[in-house]
């Protein structure tokens, strides 16, 4: 019955895979959004964002309890029947590989952009394929490692933003609530894209080893996400000031361009690779999850062979595409709209309904 | 603890069983046993008549002059027998002494005991035994009219004296490194660990020559399964006959395309010991001085034996400084010549300008530079490992004039390149384990072509696949990277950092050991 024993994830893994699913490139540009909607009481969106993220977090967990052994694929064909279960694996699929495919654009663009303008935007791919390969293809307890070891090798990002505040004039975020409440609402969309990576919970769910914790461990992962925002944006809004920042394209780089040290200048040039880590933890949870509905889809046990394809697709896309800043744009749009549904609307549809559903089916039953 | 007890008790009764195993399966090939005889149709019973086995033994051991056939007649009768033994390969001074002597003087009826002072004596019917004994040293006493023949223990082959290790020099630990004679090194063992559940068990490998592979482990500590994955990967192996340690751990290893090595090759007793207290396995193959210890983990080769020796704090920062040593050699040629053809922004102005002076006359790009100097640096390492003392210095004496001054002053190379260089052959020197050392010294190279290629981001990817590599590697079914992933915090404690001993007292978990606790708190309050 348990299928999935032999890949079994941790209670920290599991955390800091969604941590790491959640935190990609996308909060470099984040304090920029934020003061864009609601200037510097933007952070507030980030709260606003976590409580909307841990509630949806909650539906998406507390339904993946009623069937501890079944990842959502699983689930959606033993609610809806084979054919919608199959065709609803096949929308995940899209999902998974699109959220994918955009993570990996973005850290193209930045990586072209910064340090190889004059490489080949498919060789740039190429080159995350290949840790990609190594470690999507071994399974999800491989890459709850990576995420692990990740996590613990970036801890002291934060702490270098914290550095900076000694420099920066509290006084940018005062007074507070200068916006109307509409628009501190409205800041926590942005934030809410920026939580996006919390509905992997229902791949890794039936792999986690202690699934009472489940509710903890996603709402710690929430948390931790959004003291890193909170943090980020708090160090641009104090240390930029609140005019100046919304023409930064990517404030943190701004940020980060100032920190300098006797032996080492441009400290942002190391940050911008470590984002690569970030980045990577990212991309390689969501192009498993992608690989993992791909392989159901073809009723295979194992997403070995599916892996190479797949970055082969990547690398052919790449090459024909040759995607641009303004492309990359369009498409993180869709799919933050897209974000929403899987993340936050289908969850709480899907608790409610396999609530009425099994509720049926006990009646039945009687 | 209870359960721990059962299992340890239970354990106790599974090896009983599998030596009264074995000693059965002994016992069947005498011919008493009929179905044996069926069973190995090779395998020809011994003649009553003497002439007819000498005969024989011309036959099997053709074209070897040192098969010795001592006939004689026993003491006090006439009957006519014949002491058969490999010359060099048995002890000349134990057969007269305490055979032939005997046997000429003291008259015996040789169905029931032989007068022969040795300390062993076996029984064999058949020629298999005779044979496979005889290459082990045994000498074999044919007498006439008996259809057995008595194998005396008269093992004695020229063996080296036990010295210092070699590769793995202590300061502080034994002074004493396995040798060549498996029996002696599970006896050094013994030494070590005076316990009855150190469990010895006897495999043999090879096809053509039979090596005796023992596994030594702690019964009631080690993990069953993990044994049970290690005698079938050794069961497995089809081969004329095991030379040396290494050949069989690349049999048995479980990713044998990655440039990590998956076992610890030891020469050291006390260090294969602690390793074995911590509930891993030590297999050591006749005829080779190395052993080797299985699960290893990456961290386990940074440790060496002179940690648990030295005071916690000292032993804590030597830790810490081969864990940097080991980054030194992976990151920093790649990393300079990153730095020097791509990012040179990242640097401050005066430091550039300064590596800048130095580069002025070289004329080939970073890339090349750095190549030519590795593999020059590699070539005199190599050439000093392989020459004879004497002639070693030379090597020394070449390299530190041709590569530390002549080519600076001709232009070739820039003075930066020979520092860095010099720098991380050093630091790959610091890392205790050899063939740690050379993993991560080959690795450097293609890390220095992608940071040709790409920049800091080559090094950031080449960093991430060596990461994504190394955590997907397991050591006989347990994850590579143990501590730091899957993160075990107990097992932080002999890692980065070794805590004072008495902070350990949980073994090692990604051992999977069935007996957790070490022996409990060895420090008096106060």
């Amino acid at each position: 019955m348990k299928k999935y024993t032999f890949n079994e994830i941790t209670y920290y893994q599991f955390v800091f895979l969604i941590m790491g699913t959640q935190i990609g490139a996308g909060f470099l540009a984040l304090p920029r959004v934020l003061a864009e909607r609601a200037g510097t009481d933007g952070w507030m969106g980030v709260v606003i964002g976590w409580l909307l993220s841990v509630a949806a977090s909650i539906f998406l967990v507390k339904t993946a309890e009623k069937y501890p052994n079944k990842t959502v694929t699983d689930i959606l064909t033993h609610l809806f029947g084979r054919v919608p279960g199959k065709l609803a694996t096949f929308i995940y699929m899209l999902y998974n590989i699109w959220f994918t495919w955009i993570i990996l654009i973005n850290a193209m663009l930045y990586i072209k952009g910064w340090f190889l303008p004059n490489t080949p935007d498919y060789l740039i791919m190429f080159l995350f394929s290949i840790p990609t390969f190594l470690i999507v293809r071994n399974g999800l307890r491989i890459i709850g490692r990576y995420s692990e070891l990740v996590f613990y090798l970036t801890i002291w990002v934060p702490v270098l933003f914290l550095v900076l505040l000694k420099d920066g004039s509290f006084l940018h975020l005062f007074p507070l609530f200068k916006v109307e409440w509409s628009k501190m609402a409205a800041s926590g969309l942005p934030a809410i894209y920026s939580f996006l990576g919390f509905e992997l919970a229902f791949f890794f769910y039936p792999f986690l080893q202690k699934k009472e914790h489940a509710v903890r461990g996603i709402v710690i992962a929430n948390t931790l996400t959004m003291l890193f925002y909170l943090v980020v944006t708090l160090a641009c809004f104090i240390f930029i000031s609140p005019d100046e920042i919304t023409g930064y394209n990517q404030p943190v780089l701004n940020l980060l361009k100032v920190i300098e040290f006797r032996f080492f200048e441009r400290v942002d040039m190391i940050i911008l690779n470590i984002l690569l880590l970030i980045a990577s933890t990212t991309w390689i949870p969501y192009f498993y999850c992608g690989v993992y509905c791909s392989s159901q889809l073809m009723n295979k046990a194992d997403h070995h062979s599916h892996v190479p394809i797949f970055l082969g697709l990547f690398i052919a896309g790449t090459l024909i595409i040759h995607p641009t800043w303004e492309e990359f744009e369009t498409w993180q749009h869709w799919m933050a709209n897209a974000g929403i549904v899987f993340a936050y609307l289908f969850p709480a549809f899907l608790w409610m309904y396999s609530w009425g559903y099994e509720k049926y089916k006990r009646r039945k039953a009687l | 603890m209870v359960t721990n007890g059962e299992r340890g008790e239970f354990s106790i009764f599974f090896f009983r069983f599998l030596k009264y195993k074995r000693y059965s399966s002994y016992q069947k090939t005498q011919p008493s046993d009929h179905q044996v005889q069926q069973d190995s149709r090779k395998d020809r019973p011994i003649s009553s008549q003497l002439s007819v086995n000498i005969e024989e033994l011309h036959r099997l051991f053709h074209q070897a002059p040192d098969l010795v056939i001592r006939n004689f007649n026993l003491a006090n009768s006439k009957v006519k027998a014949a002491l058969v033994y490999l010359d060099g390969l048995s002890d000349k001074n134990s057969i007269s002494n305490n055979v032939l002597r005997s046997l000429m003087q003291i008259s015996f009826d040789p169905e029931k005991e032989l007068p022969t002072t040795v300390g062993d004596v076996k029984v064999a019917h058949t020629w298999n035994f005779v044979e496979n004994s005889l290459f082990e040293g045994a000498s074999a006493l044919f007498i006439d009219g008996e259809t057995k023949v008595f194998l005396l223990d008269t093992k004695g082959w020229a063996e080296r004296a036990i010295e210092d290790p070699q590769l793995e020099t202590s300061l502080k630990g034994a002074h004493q490194g396995f040798v060549e004679t498996g029996s002696q090194n599970v006896a050094m063992l013994r030494r070590y660990i005076p316990n009855r559940e150190l469990v010895i068990k006897e495999i043999t490998v090879g096809v053509r020559g039979k090596s005796k592979v023992y596994i030594a482990y702690l019964a009631d500590v080690a993990s069953q399964e993990v044994l049970q994955e290690l005698e079938d990967r050794i069961r497995q192996i089809q081969m004329d006959t095991i030379i040396n340690t290494g050949e069989l751990a690349e049999f048995i290893e479980d990713n044998p395309f990655s440039p990590f090595p998956q076992f610890i090759l030891t020469e050291r007793p006390d260090a294969a010991a602690s390793q074995i207290l911590q509930g891993r396995f030590t297999v050591i193959v006749d005829r080779s001085p190395a052993v080797l210890i299985a699960p290893a983990t990456l961290m386990s080769f940074i440790q060496s034996v002179d940690d648990y020796s030295t005071r916690w704090i000292a032993a804590s920062f030597i830790r810490l400084l081969r864990l940097f040593a080991f980054m030194i050699t992976l990151f920093l040629p790649a990393t300079y010549v990153a730095v020097i053809s791509f990012n040179y922004e990242v640097i401050p102005l005066q430091l550039f300008l300064s590596i800048a002076e130095s580069r002025s006359m070289v004329p080939f790009p970073p890339i090349l530079e750095a190549l030519l100097m590795e593999v020059t640096i590699e070539m005199m390492r190599e050439a000093g490992v392989r020459l004879p003392a004497p002639m070693g210095q030379t090597v020394g004496i070449v390299g530190g004039i041709v590569v530390g001054q002549a080519a600076v002053q001709a232009g070739v190379v820039s003075n930066i390149m020979v520092i860095i260089v010099a720098a991380t052959a050093i630091a790959s020197f610091i890392i205790p384990s050899y063939d740690m050392g050379t993993a991560v010294r080959l690795l450097r190279f293609p890390m220095i072509m992608l940071a040709a290629l790409f920049g800091i981001t080559g090094i950031m990817i080449s960093f991430m696949t060596i990461l994504g590599h190394i955590i997907s590697l397991e050591s006989l079914g347990t994850p590579y990277s143990s501590p730091l992933a899957p993160f075990r915090f107990s097992d932080m404690k002999d890692s980065f950092i070794r805590f004072p001993l008495w902070k350990m007292v949980i073994r090692p978990k990604s051992v999977r050991t069935i007996q957790a606790n070490r022996q409990g708190n060895s420090r008096k309050q106060r």
